[in-house]
């Protein structure tokens, strides 16, 4: 009974995914009517991206062993890329077990405000208005806070392993949806063309001739800046340009024989598009979601720096934003921020032209 | 049937842009209205030092900008105006919405205008050079280099080309922009080094990848070849033949660029380096909720990008014989 | 490929090397420097915000104004406002040599009609009218104008307001009748009238005339040759006045030390840097502003709340101290009820320092939280703080985003109360949606529209428990507050009620008390009430700094510095 609804449905990893679909599903459900709250919102998109990730970008690379060696072969010899890629993991590894180690980076405490980094020492001042004069005080840092701390005495490497978790939550996920959005619309435009093809790229040119920065600010500033619709609206203003080069991808591979064999077999529609044509768009698909990724961690960091970003949360924009403030009286509440950000930008960057070379079968490397 | 063909095309393109900028139009205006916040918010954020009441407040303030009608009506008296060439009054600027575009259109302009040249110019360079010096050293430094151009976040850069540069970092240039300069000056000119830097450094490693690219593509061709065999010197071969060929796909993307620039990577130089340009003006109409000059500039937008597009298309099948417009 | 890029390369050497100076560097050009926003309009009337309003005012003054020592400064006025014998007829003079643009003489009837034509009028709803009403047997009304002779006017209460000349009278600023009367009743031409918004008709009336305004950028005003003050003196000394709009606090703060502005505010945490410079001058002044925090005691706050008890024992446990060190950098006094000690009522007879000094102290406060039945004993001794229920108190502590102090403070607050095992849950919203979430208040289940005191029973849509507010006192008229702390007062959002005060408000605005020892034991009795009651913690009252160049003379420093700026000139550098 299995393998006849295993094959129904297109394979026995399908049907586990299902399985986990509604496994969250029913979670979601029970936590919207029965419990109180046993996920936050972001979580669920979380999961549920990564049970996408996983089932169809991770296992198939597993599945193909040897394909994956060749892949990684090409990469390796791009030592800027492999560099990148051992950035991102550390900051993963980093953003996952980090809070574990680090202080909690919401505690306060004013007694401590604007310590320096381990190694520096500081002037700090305060103003006596009796006497009309100010009272300096020295301030070394110390190994109770090795990056020092903020004008409110929490700690910046708390804060900034905390804004690791948050900023690669927001480039990951914001990406995953544009990604996804854009993918199907590309594929299902290339393949059935005619009227669905003139609709959904007519709708993809409005959505490209909006200004996305604009569009990002208006819609956050109309609603309000929750972490959660932040990621939704960046999501969901940046997938054109996958769905662009998607589509084009697509349509070269429409014409080539192993579609036209399938369909002369009487293959399903939807079983060419989902067992042929996405699984070998993907590699485009992986390229720009790595080189979109960055952009989007700048355009958090961006809002946040115009004061649209949650104030909830510790990214690494609310910390740098705050920080710009004092630049020359504690500098680094803002340059550590800063340069970790660039690090991680770079890293992405590094790592996708890599992959993207590495995909292209027509560059020898 | 070329002649023919084409201004047939660009007809239908042209009525294709006005339709979807109407689209656009209408998306912007009903977004605006539909959230919580109104124009009055601005009035109620300094009205709560007096004690008026705040929901006769609301209301007088909605009468006074004719925002209490049903937003139908609103919709269509809008755009009934546009087309008449009222683009309407901006009350958190008082003067009229026209007026405010035109005068600050060109620092905006100017600024995008140089920062591309600026960072075309350097980035095809650099690309060319690196292509024909494949994997040597100057390749992977010029790579190195767009790459950091490209992560810099350009607030940040902004803020640091400032503290080094301007002021009592060298003192090379003043702090802030000033808009008393004329226009075509050496002065104004210089005064714009700084954001032209700023904004055109995270463009050029886009243009120096792409421009490689094409440059290599092109490399492995046959006509190249042909030329060297031919015993043509090096430079014209690339010069000449090579660029010829690439050049198309690099205008392409330049043209892509344009239209995401002139709001996104621009605002934030505006707000740094203090240039008053349409980038500040539609931002800080978005937190006053002043909805004609968000719509109107969302629509200046849309027909930058429509028709800069189109211009592509047409340069696009101009120069290339084989490409046919359907 | 080569040429070109030598060319663009000799093109950066070229502007970079040629140091051509701006064309306007003649000396007496004045710039401020801002990172605020712009002005909404100089259609003044129109607008609701302080900058508007100062863009303005730097072409027309008002009737008279204070200097630093609060003595009236006699601007548009002739000679001082007469009070008749029962206290509700004012007579107001203005000068005789008042015109405006095309040599139309100012008049008493542009006043009055700027008055009834305009302020009170409905089709324009001017949005400090309340100012000009009063209540006359449960109804609100509007004061009667009018004019009297060519430069004479006359106001007509019915109730008696010793404070009102300070309040209202002397900042009235005309609107020409000739110009404003082709528009009324029409509200869209008003709005954009040419006239209006270029302020072409200032005439004489202020030291400036309008010449450019560049929106988000800067705001120009030229020397006004004609300043009714100025025929003697040559005042204005700047050529221009330039208000200078830059985009983020850092570069105003760099503008400000490389000379490319003259003046700005600074923050408390850079004003040791600047005061060290050589070419800058810092001064600090008090302001009459105060950080405080309401404590909520309408129906949706926690009821804790509604006991004194309480409220002072939380009072107690947050340190003024550290507010003024940590957070205002010691640029501030510490404040325990609501007059600034600028002020001639302000005394401190009577007044208990919560929160300060001997009356900083945990212990005791948890002593009293004990007493009020927030509390358990512990087997050894000690005492443990919590809710009636056993659970642990939580409070909601409600801040509006992009006021950094107010963040600090509201994180102080956190910090301290941990130490009583409270919690804090700090929110952070948009001033908008403090306003409308938090503030605005109605009777559940009624069809009332939100207002800003709705009577006892109204509570906010969301709840809360303490905010943090910055509010201002008038330091010669402090019985403007009353809108804060009576109960009925509109401004009272947060449910404070205390009868005795509210009589005392009352009583601070009638006869008796235009004996001005009598007024002061009035105010002196409310603010101890006040202090006792603790309907808010007072923190304190921050001091303001402003940066100039060093070489900016004439400015009188105190707190209302700016005053006499048109006094200002530069010496030579």
């Amino acid at each position: 009974m299995m393998r006849q609804v295993s094959n129904k449905v297109g394979g026995l990893r399908n049907l586990i995914f299902i399985g986990v679909l509604l496994v969250l599903i029913l979670i979601l459900l029970s936590d919207i009517y029965l419990v109180d709250q046993i996920l936050e919102p972001l979580e669920y998109f979380y999961l549920f991206f990564a049970a996408v990730a996983i089932f169809y970008g991770i296992y198939p690379l597993y599945a193909n062993r040897r394909l994956t060696k060749y892949y990684w072969q090409r990469i390796k010899k791009h030592r800027l890329s492999v560099i990148g890629l051992a950035f991102i993991t550390f900051l993963i590894v980093v953003a996952l077990i980090g809070p574990i180690f680090t202080q909690d980076p919401t505690k306060v405490n004013f007694a401590e405000k604007n310590v320096p980094p381990v190694g520096f020492t500081v002037q700090q001042f305060v103003y006596d208005l009796q006497a009309e004069e100010f009272v300096v005080q020295e301030i070394p840092g110390t190994w109770q806070h090795p990056l020092g701390t903020d004008d409110k005495g929490r700690d910046m490497l708390a804060m900034l392993v905390s804004g690791a978790r948050v900023s690669l939550q927001v480039g990951l996920l914001a990406v995953l949806i544009a990604v996804f959005i854009g993918t199907i619309m590309g594929v299902v435009s290339a393949y059935f063309g005619g009227v669905a093809d003139m609709v959904l790229m007519r709708f993809t040119d409005i959505m490209m001739t909006f200004p996305f920065f604009l569009l990002l600010v208006f819609i956050i500033f109309i609603f309000g800046p929750s972490l959660v619709f932040i990621i939704l609206v960046i999501g969901l203003t940046s997938w054109t340009g996958t769905a662009r080069l998607v589509r084009s991808e697509a349509l070269s591979l429409r014409t080539r024989e192993f579609i036209m064999a399938s369909k002369s077999l009487g293959a399903s529609d939807t079983r060419i598009v989902f067992r042929h044509l996405i699984p070998n768009v993907i590699s485009v698909v992986i390229v720009i979601a790595t080189l979109s990724i960055p952009g989007v961690i700048v355009a958090e960091a961006a809002l946040s720096f115009i004061g649209l970003g949650d104030p909830t949360v510790t990214s690494w924009g609310v910390v740098l934003n705050a920080g710009q403030r004092s630049l020359d009286t504690a500098w680094w509440v803002a340059v550590e921020p800063g340069i970790i950000l660039f690090l991680t930008v770079l890293a992405f960057n590094f790592l996708g032209d890599g992959i993207r070379d590495a995909f292209d079968p027509r560059s020898q490397l | 049937m070329k002649q023919g063909g084409l201004r047939g095309y660009i007809i239908r393109r042209l009525i294709y842009a006005a339709l979807i900028t109407l689209g656009v139009v209408t998306v912007t205006f009903f977004l605006l209205r539909v959230g919580p916040s109104s124009p009055a918010d601005k009035y109620l954020a300094n009205m709560s030092a007096r004690t008026q009441d705040p929901s006769q407040v609301i209301a007088a303030i909605e009468a006074r900008y004719g925002l209490d009608e049903p937003i139908y009506e609103q919709y269509i008296d809008y755009v009934v105006n546009l087309a008449r060439g009222d683009w309407g009054w901006s009350f958190s600027t008082s003067m009229p919405v026209m007026k405010l575009i035109q005068r600050h259109w060109i620092y905006s302009f100017q600024l995008i205008l140089l920062s591309m040249l600026f960072s075309a110019s350097l980035g095809i360079l650099i690309g060319i050079y690196s292509a024909i010096k494949q994997y040597t050293k100057v390749d992977y430094l010029a790579t190195f280099f767009s790459f950091i151009g490209i992560s810099i976040p350009n607030f940040w850069l902004g803020i640091m080309l400032i503290l080094l540069f301007s002021g009592t970092g060298l003192g090379w240039f003043k702090v802030y922009y000033d808009t008393g300069l004329p226009l075509f000056s050496l002065a104004n000119l210089k005064a714009l080094v700084l954001p032209v830097i700023t904004l055109g450094t995270g463009m050029m490693a886009g243009y120096t990848r792409y421009a490689r690219s094409a440059i290599l593509d092109n490399l492995r061709k046959d006509f190249v070849r042909t030329a060297r065999a031919k015993g043509l010197p090096e430079r014209v071969v690339i010069g000449k033949h090579v660029f010829r060929n690439a050049i198309l796909p690099i205008i392409t993307i330049i043209m892509f660029d344009l239209s995401g620039v002139v709001f996104g990577g621009a605002y934030l130089t505006e707000i740094i380096f203090g240039i008053p340009g349409l980038g500040r003006i539609s931002f800080n109409a978005i937190f006053a909720n002043d909805y004609p000059v968000v719509v109107t500039i969302t629509l200046i937008g849309a027909l930058v990008a429509l028709l800069t597009n189109l211009v592509t298309d047409i340069v696009y099948t101009r120069l290339d014989p084989r490409i046919r417009y359907d | 490929m080569k040429v070109f890029t030598i060319f663009l390369a000799l093109l950066i050497v070229f502007a970079v090397g040629c140091t051509a100076e701006a064309p306007n560097q003649v000396k007496s050009i004045f710039i401020e420097g801002t990172s605020g926003g712009d002005a909404e309009t100089l259609n003044w009337i129109l607008a609701a915000d302080a900058t508007s309003l100062s863009y303005a005012g730097y072409t027309l003054d008002s009737l008279a104004t204070y200097d630093n020592d609060w003595n009236v400064v006699l601007r548009h006025l002739d000679k001082p406002v007469e009070v008749s014998e029962d206290s509700l007829t004012y007579t107001i003079t203005i000068r005789d040599d008042l015109w405006w643009t095309g040599g139309i003489k100012v008049t008493a009837e542009d006043y009055v009609y700027t008055l009834e034509n305009l302020m009170f009028s409905d089709w324009l709803n001017y949005p400090y009218k309340t100012d000009w009403q009063e209540v006359v047997e449960g109804e609100t009304v509007f004061i009667e104008a009018e004019v009297t002779d060519e430069t004479t006017f006359i106001i007509k209460r019915q109730t008696i307001a010793p404070e009102f000349i300070d309040n209202a009278i002397y900042s009235l600023t005309p609107y020409p009748k000739h110009i404003a009367i082709k528009y009324e009743g029409d509200v869209d031409a008003f709005t954009q009238a040419e006239e209006f918004n270029n302020l072409t008709y200032t005439g004489n009336l202020g030291p400036y005339r309008f010449k450019e305004w560049v929106r988000n950028d800067k705001y120009v005003v030229e020397r006004n040759p004609d300043f009714y003050l100025g025929q003697d003196t040559g005042a204005p000394y700047f050529e221009e006045f330039i208000t200078k709009l830059l985009g983020t606090p850092t570069a105003v703060l760099l503008a400000l030390e490389a000379g490319d502005i003259h003046y700005t505010g600074i923050e408390p945490e850079q004003v040791a840097k600047f005061m060290q410079m050589e070419g800058i001058k810092v001064y600090t002044v008090p302001t009459r502003g105060y950080d405080l925090i309401l404590y909520n005691q309408r129906n949706n706050g926690w009821e804790g709340l509604r006991i004194k008890e309480v409220r002072q024992a939380l009072s107690m446990s947050i340190s003024k101290q550290v507010v003024i060190d940590s957070i205002h950098i010691g640029f501030a006094d510490p404040a325990f009820s609501f007059i600034p000690n600028a002020s001639p009522w302000y005394t401190d007879e009577g007044v208990p320092t919560y929160g300060y000094g001997s009356l900083y102290d945990k212990e005791t406060a948890k002593q009293m939280l004990y007493q009020a039945g927030y509390g358990i004993e512990n087997p050894d001794g000690t005492l443990a703080i919590q809710g009636k229920d056993g659970e642990p108190i939580t409070l909601t502590l409600v801040t509006s985003t992009g006021s950094n102090i107010s963040e600090n403070i509201a994180f102080l607050v956190k910090q301290e109360l941990a130490e009583l095992d409270i919690e804090v849950d700090i929110k952070l919203v948009p001033w908008t949606t403090l306003l409308r979430q938090y503030v605005m208040n109605k009777v559940p289940g009624s069809d009332q529209e939100p207002r800003y005191n709705n009577g006892p029973d109204a509570v906010s849509e969301d709840p809360w428990d303490m905010v943090v507010m910055v509010f201002l006192t008038h330091p010669i008229a402090p019985s403007g507050s009353q809108v804060f702390y009576t109960t009925d007062g509109g401004l009272n959002y947060w449910g404070y009620s205390n009868p005795r005060v509210d009589e005392l408000f009352i009583n601070v605005r009638s006869e008796e008390a235009l004996d001005r020892e009598v007024r002061k034991g009035m105010y002196a009795e409310i603010s101890q009430l006040i202090a006792e009651d603790q309907p808010a913690l007072f923190l304190t009252f921050p001091r303001g700094n402003h940066g100039f160049q060093a070489n900016v003379e004439g400015i009188d420093v105190g707190m209302r510095l700016g005053w006499n700026y048109h006094e200002w000139y530069f010496t030579e550098p």
